[in-house]
């Protein structure tokens, strides 16, 4: 039985000289000892589901630039107005009707005084109905030094200049004597340096911040506005998902855990939910629950709420709206997580185990469920925000003064065929935070759920 | 099958006058009564008591609400039109015809341009006509109707001067051109976006390998075997996409200064005319629901696994 | 007559997937030749690359793959040559396939008559509608399915997981093709439907004279039909040869781990079945020299440092190990 080895071909080898043939050494037909063939198979570092998911999602070079995109919407919304001066609400009466980066008459002068002095205070750029500072104790710190004074009559039309190395540092300067931003005449101002008890506190400035998007008809500054009304709508997109969260996911647990006949009705709860058309209820509810609320609101003395009045009904009427018809969406969705999990045979093994229901849910289930609910919740942000636009945008959701990004598009369309930019803002601002929202949400399915992605 | 519509039929009833009770319910939150304001003559009052029966236990007026209803009386206006039958107002002064023909417009461009966009978007995937398609959907998906709507205004009435800025009652063929791209504009991106992933989804099935791998041509292997699978998902969105070009209608017919039932509707609820909203909200409602089972029958005849064993999910 | 003329060549086919991790060389460097009405079995596990050189064959392969290498020749045609047209004309006509899951491998929302018909009309567009039918039909009835006027008017729903893939090989045979590459067609189905299958198969291959590619895992199905065997691993052969060859002269190490793994009816039923230690290796890093090396538990110094060369340890039969140039002989007649 035994062949020649010359019948090896296509080599056909000696068999004396097989070594040379292959130009091997004498110990290479030796046995590999077991960690020679360890050391062979380099396993690949594990790595976690969220190491992968992290890794997946930075991968997502759309994903990422959206969520920078949505960082500086966020930055916009919530430290933008710490950084200009103006105020959401402050109507302020010289300055209505700017275009982007306009100044008024006023707001000129003393742009062009703002140049040739160190710093000032202005009535003219003062906010509200007067824009004058009445009489009383007022405060100013400048350059660690304190400057109290005390007005004996009303002021307006007036610039209050500093010059802290002069003599008499404090300046009272009439507009009308400021040409060409130089003033021609002043009076000094008498200060000591304790302030009084009810002194105000004056801020100087030493420029005259513009109006980046313009002005309303009203003289409100309209990037105050946008920030402030995309905070608002931020706001109302986060708590309304996290409403839809708790109660979807809670209803949808519940129903896949429990599943026979418990499954049986509670989905046909959710079925007759998802056929109705939401968003005629929705604005019936918008209607119905105004005055209920504004009742709850007087009656009510409490921290939640004196919080939820100060939302106001048209807000509160939107999470409930969320509260009642929203969350079907992700009821369906965990539902169908927890079922399609309960099949799976670790679950069944685990419960062969012994394992108990709790350790069951939180070792299995719950970690599994992660995924589905972070992208339904994410997902959820930008179609809240979008309903609240809407409602805002046809009179109902939030109301005068507060603002928000529907509420300001609907505004800006009173004007629109005179001033197509105080729509542009906001709807840019809002198109943009949808947009992010939505491409994170995509990335954050691609990293999570990479199953779905082909 | 037809035990299958009959069924549906049946749930769709029982959704219905679920509704009705809901709205009925709600506007009975109100301090007073659904069909009465503040300020109700004594005249309006004489008349809602005799057939409400205002006076008797909140049942009855819901039975007598739901059997008016049933034969068609949908009750008075007491702010907008003060007196005028809300059935006249709805339907006899041609609001839900104008809006009807808005919304099936819409509704009819955004399945006819949706899905052959889905579909190249699907065929040359990874191209630069992919590209440009995805990120015109996905802009398109982020832009409120609203927005639209007033861009386009500005731009092509007042800036232009294309088409009227007051589309009035729609007398011709351009005044619909505005208002149909806004309101159907969301719904063709989302149809578009949705059916190149089911196309995608499609392609990527076994039965197009086997298709393949009998020689199929490539365009046979996409309008035969991968799109007809793919359209069903399109197919259930359509339901949702109805109910939203309805709530559309409301801010693209206020731009426009359309006078069909959804500008209506919103004028009615901000002066909280609460006979007209109820019945609006019943009649659009009935309508979604009606289309709803339209579309859901459609489903049924385009996949015949689910044709013969009528069952849910 | 056709003995110098194979029917299909492959000589030395790369396949690779590129995959954000790196190359994946699903097919390392493959050669073999498959005879006019020949039957051969291709096995391996799971990721020995099996089904990507048969889906090369047929250019199947879906995207991140691509052949980077080697030739494949069909009666003297490069396949990896054609167009785009021509691979079409070539798909279905003259080579075809059936899948592993016949459940999902039919159009749904088709008929199987409209899916038979299309088999034939894609490639003669000259052939009318009734004779399409009557064909089809035949075809059905020749796969064994009765009752075939009406099942031609039924959906893939209608039928069992063993009647879908008789219409499956129904539709893969309807154009006559010279070659059926048949990538798992039993493991789906219950055992008793695979014997039916299996049994089907082989007649139709005397009816017909197709070659048959056959691709599984599973080694009692080759013995039942296949005339050669090749076992695959990591994407390299490592033993070719007679299906009597492999069974009863098993050479390497792995092909006599496969065999001492299954069970058999015809030894006494008293040996211990020996599972092969370890796991299959990662494709993205494949060891340097040979690839079974580390799971091998004959593993010589060598081994791990150079791939090994084919020897010819029998009539047409080969085997890439060291063991062979060691001990200079096959170690016959054992298992």
């Amino acid at each position: 039985m035994k062949e020649p080895f010359a019948k090896l071909s296509p080599f056909h080898v000696n068999p004396d000289s097989i070594l040379e043939t292959f130009g091997l050494k004498e110990d290479d037909f030796a046995s590999a000892s077991g960690e020679e063939k360890e050391s062979m198979v380099e396993m690949h570092k594990s790595i976690s589901y969220w190491q992968d998911a992290l890794r997946r999602f930075r991968a997502n070079t759309v994903s990422m630039v959206a969520l920078f995109v949505f960082l500086l919407c966020l930055v916009f919304a919530f430290i933008g107005p710490m950084l200009i001066p103006y105020d959401y609400s402050e109507q302020y009466r010289s300055s209505q009707k700017l275009g982007p980066m306009e100044y008024s008459k006023n707001e000129e002068t003393i742009r062009a005084l703002s140049k040739n002095v160190e710093a000032f205070y202005a009535t003219g750029l003062r906010p509200g109905s007067l824009t004058a500072l009445s009489k009383g104790n007022y405060v100013i710190s400048y350059k660690g030094k304190t400057y109290a004074f005390t007005l004996e009559k009303a002021l307006d039309k007036s610039v209050i200049v500093m010059q802290s190395d002069a003599e008499d540092p404090l300046r009272l300067v009439k507009e009308s004597n400021i040409k060409d931003g130089v003033y021609t005449d002043y009076t000094a101002i008498a200060y000591t340096e304790t302030a009084a008890e009810d002194a105000t506190v004056l801020k100087l400035r030493t420029y005259v911040f513009p109006h980046v998007f313009g002005t309303d008809s009203q003289g409100r500054d309209i990037m105050a506005r946008t920030m402030y009304g995309a905070r608002v709508s931020i706001i109302i997109g986060v708590v309304a998902a996290l409403i839809v969260l708790v109660i979807g996911s809670l209803y949808g647990a519940i129903s896949g855990l429990c599943g026979g006949p418990v499954d049986f009705v509670m989905m046909r709860i959710v079925e007759l939910i998802y056929s109705i058309p939401e968003v005629l209820i929705v604005l019936l509810l918008q209607v119905v629950l105004k005055d209920p609320l504004q009742a709850w609101f007087q009656s009510g003395t409490s921290g939640f709420v004196k919080a939820m009045s100060d939302l106001g009904a048209g807000i509160v009427s939107i999470f409930i709206t969320f509260a009642v018809l929203y969350w079907v969406t992700m009821a369906r969705i965990i539902r169908g997580q927890v079922l399609q999990l309960k099949k799976q045979e670790y679950v069944t093994a685990a419960t062969a185990l012994g394992a108990s229901n709790t350790r069951i849910i939180a070792k299995h289930l719950l970690p599994n469920c992660i995924g589905p609910l972070v992208i339904t919740t994410c997902l959820q942000i930008p179609s809240a925000i979008f309903l609240e636009s809407f409602l805002s945008f046809l009179g109902l959701g939030v109301s005068a003064p507060m603002a928000s990004l529907g509420s300001l598009c609907s505004d800006a369309l009173e004007t629109i065929t005179l001033y197509p930019y105080r729509l542009v803002f906001p709807a840019v601002i809002l198109t943009i935070i949808v947009l992010t929202l939505n491409l994170v949400g995509d990335g954050l399915r691609d990293a999570l759920d990479p199953r779905l992605k082909k | 099958m037809v035990a299958y519509i009959l069924k549906r039929v049946a749930g769709s009833i029982a959704i219905l006058l679920l509704i009705m009770v809901v709205t009925f319910l709600l506007m009975n939150a109100i301090p007073g009564s659904p069909f009465l304001t503040e300020k109700s003559t004594p005249e309006q009052i004489a008349l809602a008591e005799a057939k409400y029966g205002l006076d008797k236990p909140l049942y009855v007026q819901l039975w007598n609400y739901i059997k008016n209803y049933c034969v068609g009386d949908l009750g008075t206006s007491l702010k907008m039109q003060e007196g005028t039958p809300v059935k006249d107002i709805i339907f006899h002064q041609g609001k839900f015809a104008l809006s009807i023909k808005l919304g099936a417009c819409a509704l009819v461009i955004a399945v006819l341009i949706g899905i052959p966009l889905g579909c190249i978007a699907a065929y040359y995937r990874g191209s630069w006509i992919d590209g440009l398609l995805r990120v015109l959907t996905t802009v398109g998906v982020a832009v409120p109707t609203f927005v639209l709507a007033a861009l386009l205004l500005v731009v092509f009435s007042v800036n232009l001067n294309w088409f009227p800025t007051l589309s009035g009652s729609l007398p011709d063929a351009k005044s619909y051109v505005l208002p149909v791209i806004s309101l159907s504009f969301y719904y063709t991106c989302y149809i578009a976006k949705l059916m190149r992933t089911s196309m995608l989804d499609a392609i990527h099935q076994d039965y197009i390998r086997t298709a393949k791998a009998k020689g199929v041509k490539t365009h046979i292997l996409v309008l035969k075997h991968a799109l007809r699978n793919s359209l069903i998902p399109v197919i259930t969105y359509l339901g949702p996409v109805l109910a939203g070009i309805i709530t559309g209608s409301f801010v693209v017919e206020s731009t426009f200064s359309i006078p069909g039932l959804g500008k209506y509707f919103v004028q009615c609820v901000l002066s909280r005319d609460y006979p007209v909203i109820m019945a609006t909200t019943v009649v659009l409602s009935a309508l979604v629901i009606f289309m709803m089972l339209i579309v859901d029958i459609t489903y049924k005849l385009v996949d015949p696994r689910i044709t013969l064993t009528a069952k849910e999910e | 007559m056709e003995e110098n003329k194979p029917l299909l060549k492959v000589q030395d086919l790369k396949v690779s997937f590129f995959t954000p991790a790196g190359e994946v060389k699903a097919v390392d460097g493959i050669s073999y030749t498959l005879g006019y009405n020949e039957v051969m079995g291709i096995v391996g596990e799971s990721g020995s690359g099996k089904s990507v050189e048969a889906y090369s064959i047929i250019g199947l392969l879906q995207d991140p793959g691509k052949v980077t290498g080697g030739s494949i020749e069909f009666e003297g045609e490069d396949v990896l040559a054609f167009t785009p047209a021509q691979m079409r004309q070539f798909r279905g006509n003259k080579v075809s396939m059936i899948f592993q899951n016949p459940m999902t491998c039919l159009n749904p929302v088709y008929t199987i008559g409209n899916q038979l018909t299309e088999a034939l009309t894609c490639h003669d567009s000259s052939i009318s509608k009734e004779e399409a039918k009557k064909r089809a039909i035949e075809m059905l009835e020749l796969v064994g399915i009765n009752n075939a006027e009406k099942r031609m008017n039924q959906y893939p729903h209608e039928f069992s997981g063993g009647m879908r893939q008789r219409a499956m090989i129904a539709m893969a045979l309807i154009c006559s093709p010279k070659l059926l590459i048949a990538d798992e067609p039993t493991t789906a189905l219950d055992v008793t439907i695979q014997a039916q299958i299996l049994e089907l198969m082989k007649s139709l291959q005397k009816k017909e004279n197709t070659s048959i590619i056959f691709i599984t895992h599973n080694l009692g199905v080759v013995a039942e039909i296949c005339d050669r065997v090749t076992v695959m691993y990591a994407g390299r052969i490592v033993e070719q040869g007679k299906v009597n060859d492999i069974f009863y002269r098993p050479q390497h190490p792995y092909t006599k781990g496969l065999l001492t793994s299954i069970p058999r009816l015809d030894e006494d039923g008293l040996e211990r079945l020996i599972p092969i230690e370890g796991t299959p290796i990662d494709l993205l890093d494949p060891p340097k020299g040979c690839s079974f090396g580390p799971r091998c538990s004959q593993c010589m110094k060598i081994c791990l440092r150079e791939k090994p060369p084919f020897a010819e340890v029998g009539e047409e039969h080969i085997s890439a190990c060291w063991l062979h140039f060691r001990d200079g002989l096959p170690k016959g007649d054992e298992v």
